[in-house]
């Protein structure tokens, strides 16, 4: 296998975090490339102690947050246009205007959390990563990282608490 | 009975509770059942949010965007000199090579490391064994125990194979495609990488012969599809005129045992 083939396997997980991580296509797009371009240089330096996913799941995500931070884009985020035209259907028990609002309402919660918040629970409930493993690819300890889920946990919840008894 | 937290609770809700009972705890309380189905119910939410969803061959885009970059980040690509002020170790720390798997991407620079090693003599593992199944090298071989020059030999002569095939391919094909650019760029990398490995360890024919191969690959590899077919025509009549021949012998010749050439 080729490093092509690796490109061909992982591209989308890493386009969905990117973009999760970023909420703009992109920007996604941008730090998929680069982050595969990095993985290139530091083949070298993978080690087989975590899974090749992990590793490359944190390229992206400091790819991305290097990105988030160049382009200060939690300001962008409060006043961009989402980009749900082009996403797929999620509450099918929903409305087309009430997943709109949904979608709207999860995202701008996400936005709200901090940077390692956001990205713990990405990893936790989207990729399904254990907290160890996040751990690494946030270069937290156990602890801290763990702290961080609950943390993203408790504020997630405290949004999305009325569109749940809405 | 300890205080089941919020936290507790959602590190059931992602399986990474330690304490295997707290499932059965809480399904055996209304209460805790309550506040978890709440829980679940709240974090359900959090799966609308959704990306949209990439094309189908968004790898392949993805791939067509950066294999001329990462092929420029080959510290001597473009026939150039290396610039970029890196160690022939730290250069073949990146693997090129194409085996078996993401298990090969680190086969790769251990072999690379091991090839470049000095001193070592004596052997213990079958390089083609390594290749075959290359987490056989992950455990627990002793490293200084592998005749470098035989490992060498070994492995150029599989990549040589890998390129017979290629040439074979190129040389047959009366249009170019991206399949071929693509083997063509994979071909080169390593090619680098062993020439390399072989010039470091003194082995100026192999090394000299890796040489000769590399003004074609990079041809195949990244002009292939604006070439004229006149081009195209003189590329394949040299490959077939000498070059596939010179390929062949030299596979053969590494592959026969005690020769390194």
């Amino acid at each position: 296998m080729a490093f092509r083939e690796l490109v061909l396997e992982h591209s989308h997980a890493m386009f969905r975090l990117a973009w999760r991580l970023t909420c703009d296509k992109s920007a996604a797009d941008d730090i998929v490339q680069e982050a595969f371009i990095k993985a290139w240089r530091k083949l070298g330096d993978f080690k087989m102690q975590s899974s090749f996913q992990t590793w490359l799941h944190r390229i992206t995500v400091n790819t991305a947050m290097d990105y988030l931070r160049k382009q200060a884009r939690h300001k962008h985020f409060e006043t961009k246009e989402p980009e749900w035209e082009t996403a797929p259907q999620a509450v099918e028990t929903l409305n087309a205007g009430e997943q709109i609002d949904l979608r709207e309402q999860t995202e701008a919660a996400m936005m709200k959390l901090s940077e390692i918040e956001r990205t713990a629970l990405l990893l936790r409930h989207f990729e399904g990563h254990s907290i160890k493993e996040i751990a690494q690819i946030l270069d937290l300890t156990t602890g801290a990282c763990k702290q961080a889920v609950f943390r993203a946990v408790r504020k997630m919840r405290i949004e999305l608490r009325p569109l749940v008894t809405t | 009975m300890k205080k089941i937290s919020e936290d507790d609770l959602t590190l059931l809700y992602y399986g990474e509770h330690d304490d295997p009972a707290l499932a059965a705890t809480v399904a055996s309380s209304q209460e805790l059942s309550a506040r978890f189905d709440a829980l679940c119910e709240e974090l359900k939410r959090v799966d609308s949010f959704l990306p949209p969803e990439p094309d189908e061959d968004y790898g392949v885009e993805v791939w067509r965007r950066i294999s001329p970059k990462l092929a420029a980040e080959s510290p001597t690509s473009g026939g150039t000199k290396n610039t970029f002020g890196r160690s022939w170790l730290s250069a073949l720390s990146q693997p090129r090579f194409s085996l078996a798997g993401v298990f090969s991407l680190v086969v790769v620079a251990v072999l690379a490391f091991m090839l470049g090693r000095n001193g070592v003599q004596q052997t213990n593992v079958d390089a083609p064994d390594l290749v075959a199944n290359p987490a056989t090298l992950l455990e627990g071989i002793d490293l200084a125990g592998i005749n470098s020059e035989q490992l060498l030999a070994r492995t150029v002569s599989g990549h040589l194979e890998q390129v017979n095939l290629v040439l074979t391919q190129f040389a047959n094909m009366t249009e170019s495609s991206p399949t071929e650019a693509e083997w063509a760029t994979d071909m080169l990398v390593a090619n680098r990488l062993y020439r390399q490995v072989a010039s470091k360890r003194g082995n100026h024919k192999l090394a000299a012969f890796l040489a000769d191969l590399e003004p074609l690959l990079i041809e195949m590899a990244y002009q292939a599809h604006t070439n004229s077919p006149a081009t195209r025509e003189r590329m394949q009549q040299e490959v077939k005129d000498g070059l596939l021949f010179r390929v062949r012998v030299m596979a053969n010749q590494l592959n026969k045992p005690g020769i390194s050439t």
